[in-house]
């Protein structure tokens, strides 16, 4: 059995629909979204609504959260005065196109959807805001699989498709206690888990320099992943952007492979709020 | 004897960075001048507005401004090097000081500043041979920066949005940008060389409110989105509390703010 | 040189302060740390909180952070957003709310609310619980990747912490990981060490901690015991 993962729709309407038609002519039927449904593209309704007509389930992304709490996001996750601007003007323009039954839907989504040893996040199990980026520290990235009790950690987020397998790790310690008669000081030697993480990309906002769609599919039946590029008509959601007055740089990005907006530098950053 | 040297080329062909090598590299006094250039047909000279002087004057302290209404020809040094910058679209038709525009001499006589020589990029092999694009049709657009202080991520984005075409095609594009740390960097691209060259001027502005030194921008290209280019630039630049805010901790311990002193 | 004595969870108990302050005279201490937990439900907390704003001649100038128990008062009096005491009420009910805010006169709140979540010193990282939240209870058996994972957060070699009240210091001596990573570039494997790192319990009330920066030389202590015997130095 296949199962295919898609995140960051981004309101990419043409790139939805394109990924979504490459799943099925592979014959996979069993679809997981890591959420960000809306967010910077201009058919937040219309990609809304054809993940609810069929009935993919999905986790609450970062953007779909803030959509239905008011502006919520971090503010320290946006690199820059300038993306952090852009992204107000995409949220308040995406929040009155929404229609309340789509911001209920939104409302709905879990932060994490489990299936055995297998855990799907929009960014990581700590937060929807904390990018597990492919060069982060792989005891940090460990951790992160580890302590969500997961044997493969399914995100997006970064919008960069990437897997990474962590093994062979180990770790030496010696230890001290202060206690009324402390012993001498114990060493040990922990064996740590092989864990994966899976980054399914963007659909809607790539950021691997190209401008395809991606997304991955697992094949249960030898735990292998495929990491796929789906090409689609980016001039179609270029002109919606512009058409739906949204910055016209939105639509420069995303004919150009850039990504609407930047992400923050800081990639292990977890909001506080 | 002041020696006078005239230096034209087309926009984005080095004329300020061999102008500096030769300012820097001469051990007397220095003078510069820089002329604004005529505009050709279809061909707009961009507003240079001060940012080469201003480069030049903090890279090379102690340089003698030409321009300056109050400089008095009879009390220059008298081995003065004085270099002039002209920019100018198409090579002369003649080598040498046949070549130069014969409207720019009464104004140079006025001054005292007669060329000995003129070398001018593209024409004379004395001179680096590295950009003398061919241009057509170009349209020059500048906006002046005084007083203003970015968000540093911002002006990178910014930046690399300007020279990748996102408000038409640029064909050059110059600055002098002030960043809230007090410093200030030349900007200096053009569409044939790779990568832009960002340099840190010697100056620092205190960290107290805004500078008051030079800030500008120029653009020299096609169907420039100049509304666009402002729209960002508004989203980029710190208002007084942000700058506040990141100005306060460069401030010795207690220093009082100009404004509740 | 530069000594440092770190402590916490005083829970508002003057005597304990004074005990250690007392001590920290005689021990060439230069620099104190108060990790957090300055207050506690079982006491009233504004002799110490005064004293620890107004130091008595003689006594070593306190550098505070604001620990598990600061944070559930500022939540309460609604200092930290819409969230309130949630995590005390949950664990010790509303008796326990309202004991937290009867020991503490609302005339601290100002000082409390100015406390810093954690401090920076050299290369240690000094907090109440960990980087990932202020109630993060690391112990010499917490697992060593979730302790690689808090000193990472903080880019620290050394992590001072007091949520757990423990004494311990587990030091990261070797190890490594193997990472492959796939993406659309193709396949790259890397190897990554376990850099040596050390993470620090400091202890609570009269069990404290005294560090030498200079030679990573730490000293557990407990105030009023004898000064050699279970402060056995280790480097």
């Amino acid at each position: 059995m296949a199962h295919a993962v898609i995140s960051c729709l981004h309101a990419n309407l043409a790139a939805t629909e394109a990924v979504l038609s490459d799943i099925e002519q592979l014959g996979i039927d069993r679809i997981t979204c890591l959420g960000d449904l809306v967010g910077y593209g201009p058919q937040p309704n219309e990609v809304v609504e054809l993940i609810r007509a069929r009935q993919i389930p999905s986790c609450q992304g970062c953007w779909d959260e803030d959509i239905i709490e008011g502006l919520n996001s971090c503010e320290c996750s946006y690199p820059s005065q300038l993306a952090e601007r852009r992204g107000q003007r995409a949220h308040h323009w995406t929040a009155a196109q929404l229609s309340e039954e789509n911001k209920a839907f939104l409302a709905s989504l879990p932060l994490s959807l489990r299936r055995d040893r297998l855990l799907f996040v929009h960014g990581s199990p700590n937060s929807q805001h904390e990018y597990l980026l492919p060069d982060m520290n792989a005891f940090a990235a460990l951790e992160r699989v580890e302590a969500a009790q997961a044997d493969t950690l399914f995100c997006g987020h970064t919008h960069r498709p990437y897997v990474r397998e962590l093994r062979e790790g180990v770790i030496k310690l010696r230890l001290h206690r202060a206690v009324a008669n402390p012993g001498p000081d114990i060493e040990r030697e922990v064996d740590l888990p092989v864990r994966r993480i899976v980054n399914a990309g963007s659909v809607g906002e790539p950021r691997h320099g190209g401008t395809s769609a991606t997304y991955v599919i697992h094949h249960e039946q030898d735990d292998s992943v495929e990491i796929r590029e789906v090409p689609y008509d980016v001039e179609r959601t270029c002109q919606a952007i512009v058409a739906a007055g949204l910055p016209p740089l939105f639509a420069w990005r995303l004919r150009h492979g850039f990504e609407y907006a930047e992400r923050a530098d800081d990639a292990s950053h977890v909001c506080e709020r | 004897m002041t020696r006078v040297l005239l230096i034209s080329g087309p926009p984005g062909c080095g004329k300020t960075s061999w102008i500096l090598n030769q300012l820097q590299a001469h051990r007397g006094p220095c003078g510069y001048l820089r002329l604004e250039g005529f505009t050709a047909a279809e061909l707009q000279q961009a507003p240079d507005g001060g940012i080469d002087r201003a480069f030049l004057v903090d890279q090379c302290p102690g340089l003698l401004d030409l321009a300056e209404p109050g400089e008095n020809p009879a009390s220059r040094p008298q081995d003065l090097l004085a270099l002039i910058e002209l920019p100018q679209w198409q090579a002369p038709p003649e080598a040498g000081l046949a070549g130069i525009d014969p409207r720019l001499l009464p104004p140079l006589e006025a001054l005292q500043l007669l060329p000995q020589r003129h070398l001018s990029f593209g024409r004379d092999a004395e001179l680096p041979a590295q950009d003398t694009l061919q241009f057509n049709a170009l349209e020059a657009w500048s906006l002046d920066l005084t007083h203003s202080v970015w968000d540093p991520p911002s002006l990178n984005s910014f930046w690399f949005e300007l020279v990748n075409g996102a408000y038409g095609e640029v064909y050059r594009a110059k600055a002098l940008m002030n960043l809230p740390d007090g410093r200030s960097f030349f900007f200096n691209w053009i569409v044939s060389q790779e990568g832009t060259q960002f340099l840190p001027l010697e100056r620092v502005a205190p960290p107290v409110g805004r500078p008051q030194r030079m800030s500008r921008l120029v653009v020299q290209g096609k169907h420039l989105d100049a509304a666009g280019i402002e729209a960002t630039i508004a989203d980029g630049l710190l208002s007084d509390a942000v700058l506040e805010l990141q100005q306060a901790p460069q401030r010795p311990f207690g220093a009082p703010l100009p404004a509740t002193r | 040189m530069a000594r440092w004595a770190l402590l916490s969870g005083l829970r508002g108990d003057l005597t304990v302060y004074a005990a250690v302050q007392a001590e920290l005279r005689r021990q060439r201490v230069d620099t104190l740390f108060v990790l957090g937990d300055l207050i506690g439900p079982e006491r009233e907390a504004n002799a110490l909180l005064e004293r620890l704003q107004q130091p008595r001649r003689g006594d070593l100038q306190p550098h505070c952070l604001y620990g598990w128990w600061e944070e559930q008062l500022l939540a309460e009096r609604g200092f930290r957003g819409e969230r309130r005491a949630d995590a005390l009420r949950q664990s010790g009910g509303e008796a326990a709310v309202a004991a937290l805010l009867q020991a503490v006169d609302p005339v601290h709140m100002a000082w409390l609310a100015s406390l810093q979540f954690g401090f920076v010193e050299l290369d240690c990282a000094l907090l109440h619980g960990s980087s990932a939240d202020v109630g993060d209870s690391l112990t010499a058996d917490t697992a060593p990747l979730q302790l690689l994972d808090r000193l990472t957060r903080m880019e620290a070699n050394r992590l001072f912490t007091a949520r757990s009240g423990e004494q311990f210091c587990v030091e990261l001596c070797g190890g490594g990981i193997e990472s492959r990573l796939r993406d659309l570039e193709g396949e790259r494997q890397q190897h990554q060490s376990v850099p040596s790192r050390k993470v620090i319990g400091v202890g609570s009330g009269l069990h404290y901690t005294l560090y030498d920066p200079g030679s990573d030389h730490i000293a557990f202590r407990r105030a009023g015991g004898p000064i050699h015997a279970t402060g056995r130095g280790f480097a």
